[in-house]
């Protein structure tokens, strides 16, 4: 490309500035939105996607039937092995930890009141450790490994329900393995909230031991896989997948059934807001050369009979787009980037979404790729539109073109 | 026939009709015209006459419903769009009314504008652009946009433009008419001393009487026909 016809095309749109500035201001706009919006969906997208694998762990190894088939009696389905399967999975250096889990349902009971539980059992002091502080404890404190007293964590609501606390003494019912009813008392260790009342209302932590000994089993449901980073997960589950040819191992996604709802309605949503921004911005630009090339078209006619072929002239004004789209796409990319920043110096709360407690901080992540083909895109759509606006003027009649008044 | 008589363009049998909605209009009716190398032709004749008819048709900008033009030995009849279009970017030159120079260029971007199209390189450009701008007296007013310029000089602009390619053919359709008679009579000097310099030929439509007695051939139009 010569410089002359990029210099002819920035001449071209400091002709109308206000016009020229209200272009550019609508791709800014534009792109900036498209990059906060895209920004918070991802920020959202990591945030589930990490809360799903700190669940369940980014892999999950049991027998096929226990994620295939319903259970006739607790723990049917279960591992028996799963001391031997823990050291193996722990010999793959990409494994960071193997944790065991028992799920069981119930009643519990304060001797008075006995409500329905979900309840799982859990290896606590490496439970804690890989996964933080997953549970936001409110009253008492976290189970710890080693413990011979049999003791439970309750949630929120459940403790709200049963009117216990920590020190509390309560009865937890199951059937076991062998389909009996069996009963353990326990105590409260402490209290949690997940921010969701209705699994506040129904959860109950105990250890592993508690649990299998209210079962009457050595089984576990399942070992849920730490790994280093999430980008291990696909490799990792193929390895483990081909050295365990009787289990099946899943994914932290096969599981994350919220983090699949929202990412999928998030799609729609930013999808829709970034195709009417197209559109926006498709009109704005039209109109604007629209205007620009009408003014202009005895001087098109001037240029033409001077010698100046149609697609010359395509390709200018294609140019003036790309300098309004593009400087309108470098404005709203550094107003994203502003924003972006402002928010991590200044945190902002944004109200508990619908069926929980709690807020979460505002934060829009910066992605290199996504400002790239956001930027890209409206340039392309400038310079499209330009060019589309202009073919018609272009070619027609040079005769005509001069006698345009 | 000698070197200083070769035709120019060539004219044999044109015919133009325009239509406005139900009416046919005929513009020009079997002219035959030649116009030969570093003259200047004037056509005249009242508006409707024809004279703008034959500047486009031999500026290649509109084609006859019949007859045939010849440029140089080219005949231009059979060619498309794009072919015409470079003929008229190599071999042609243009003069207007109302100068139409490119408000967001410079003088010498509006007069290097022709050579920078043609693919001629920079530092030819550059050579020619300041040769033509010195020609015309406004070397001074390089880099000045043709806002800060008076209308004749505005018009020499136009000239340098036209010839800096070195054409055959200079079309200049009423190039003095927007210019007052003072600098009409400088203008219409320079386009006599450029033109024979360069060897172009000139073909100008005009009112203007002074502007006739001055020209070398001036051929006179009634409703599409040559008297």
């Amino acid at each position: 490309m010569n410089w002359m016809w990029l210099k002819f095309a920035v001449q071209n749109t400091l002709r109308n500035r206000r016009r020229s500035l209200v272009t550019v201001s609508i791709a800014a706009l534009g792109t900036a939105g498209i990059l906060l919006g895209g920004g918070f969906a991802l920020s959202t997208y990591q945030g589930l996607s990490e809360m799903a694998a700190r669940s369940t762990g980014h892999l999950i190894v049991a027998q096929p039937a226990q994620f295939d088939r319903d259970e006739d009696t607790p723990l049917q389905h279960g591992l028996d092995n799963a001391a031997e399967l823990r050291e193996k999975l722990l010999a793959d250096p990409e494994v960071r930890q193997v944790l065991p889990r028992v799920s069981f349902s119930g009643l519990i009971s304060n001797g008075d009141k006995s409500t329905v539980m979900m309840a799982t059992g859990i290896d606590p002091d490496s439970e804690f450790a890989v996964k933080g502080p997953f549970l936001s404890v409110t009253a008492g404190e976290v189970l710890s490994s080693g413990t011979t007293a049999a003791e439970v964590m309750l949630g929120e609501g459940l403790a709200r329900s049963l009117k216990a606390q920590p020190g509390s003494s309560l009865t937890l019912l199951a059937s076991t393995t062998d389909g009996a009813l069996n009963a353990l008392d326990v105590q409260v260790k402490g209290v949690f909230s997940t921010g969701v009342p209705d699994m506040d209302a129904r959860f109950v932590y105990t250890d592993i031991a508690t649990a299998q000994k209210l079962l009457n089993t050595q089984r576990v449901s399942s070992l849920g896989v730490f790994l280093a980073r999430m980008e291990m997960t696909e490799g990792a589950q193929q390895r483990v997948a081909g050295a365990n040819p009787t289990l099946k191992v899943q994914t932290w996604l096969d599981q994350a059934f919220f983090y699949k709802g929202v990412k999928d309605l998030y799609n729609r949503i930013f999808g829709a807001m970034g195709l009417i921004i197209g559109v926006i911005v498709v009109f704005v630009v039209t109109n604007a050369m629209s205007m620009a090339i009408i003014e202009r078209t005895r001087e098109i006619g001037t240029l033409r009979a001077l010698g100046t072929l149609p697609n010359q002239l395509l390709r200018t004004l294609g140019l003036e787009g790309m300098v309004l789209g593009g400087v309108g796409a470098l404005a709203g990319a550094a107003v994203a980037v502003g924003v972006t920043v402002f928010l991590l110096v200044v945190p902002f709360e944004m109200p508990p979404p619908p069926g929980q407690t709690k807020g979460y901080p505002l934060i829009i992540t910066f992605d290199a790729l996504m400002y790239l083909a956001t930027m890209i895109s409206m340039v392309s759509l400038t310079v499209l539109t330009s060019t589309w606006v202009a073919r018609k003027t272009v070619n027609m009649p040079v005769v005509d073109a001069l006698a345009h008044t | 026939m000698s070197a200083s008589d070769a035709s120019v363009v060539e004219l044999h049998g044109i015919h133009k009709t325009y239509h406005l909605g139900s009416h046919v209009i005929p513009a020009l009716q079997g002219i035959d015209l030649t116009v030969r190398r570093g003259e200047l032709l004037a056509l005249t004749g009242p508006s409707g006459s024809g004279k703008s008819t034959i500047l486009n048709l031999c500026g290649l900008i509109d084609t006859p419903d019949r007859g045939e033009i010849v440029l140089g030995t080219q005949h231009v009849n059979g060619l498309n769009e794009e072919q015409r279009t470079l003929l008229r970017r190599d071999a042609l030159g243009f003069v207007f009314q109302s100068f139409n120079l490119v408000p967001v260029m410079t003088v010498a971007e509006n007069v290097d504008y022709p050579l920078f199209i043609a693919g001629v390189p920079a530092p030819e450009r550059r050579e020619r652009v300041a040769a033509q701008l010195r020609a015309v007296g406004l070397h001074e007013h390089a880099h000045h946009r043709p806002d800060a310029l008076s209308g004749g000089q505005r018009q020499r602009v136009a000239i340098a433009r036209a010839l800096v390619k070195r054409p055959r053919l200079v079309i200049a359709d009423e190039p003095t008419a927007s210019l007052d008679s003072h600098t009409a009579d400088q203008v219409l000097d320079l386009m006599r001393e450029r033109g024979h310099a360069e060897g172009a030929a000139f073909v100008i439509a005009t009112h203007d009487s002074r502007l006739t007695s001055r020209c070398d051939r001036v051929l006179a139009l009634l409703d599409g026909r040559l008297q």
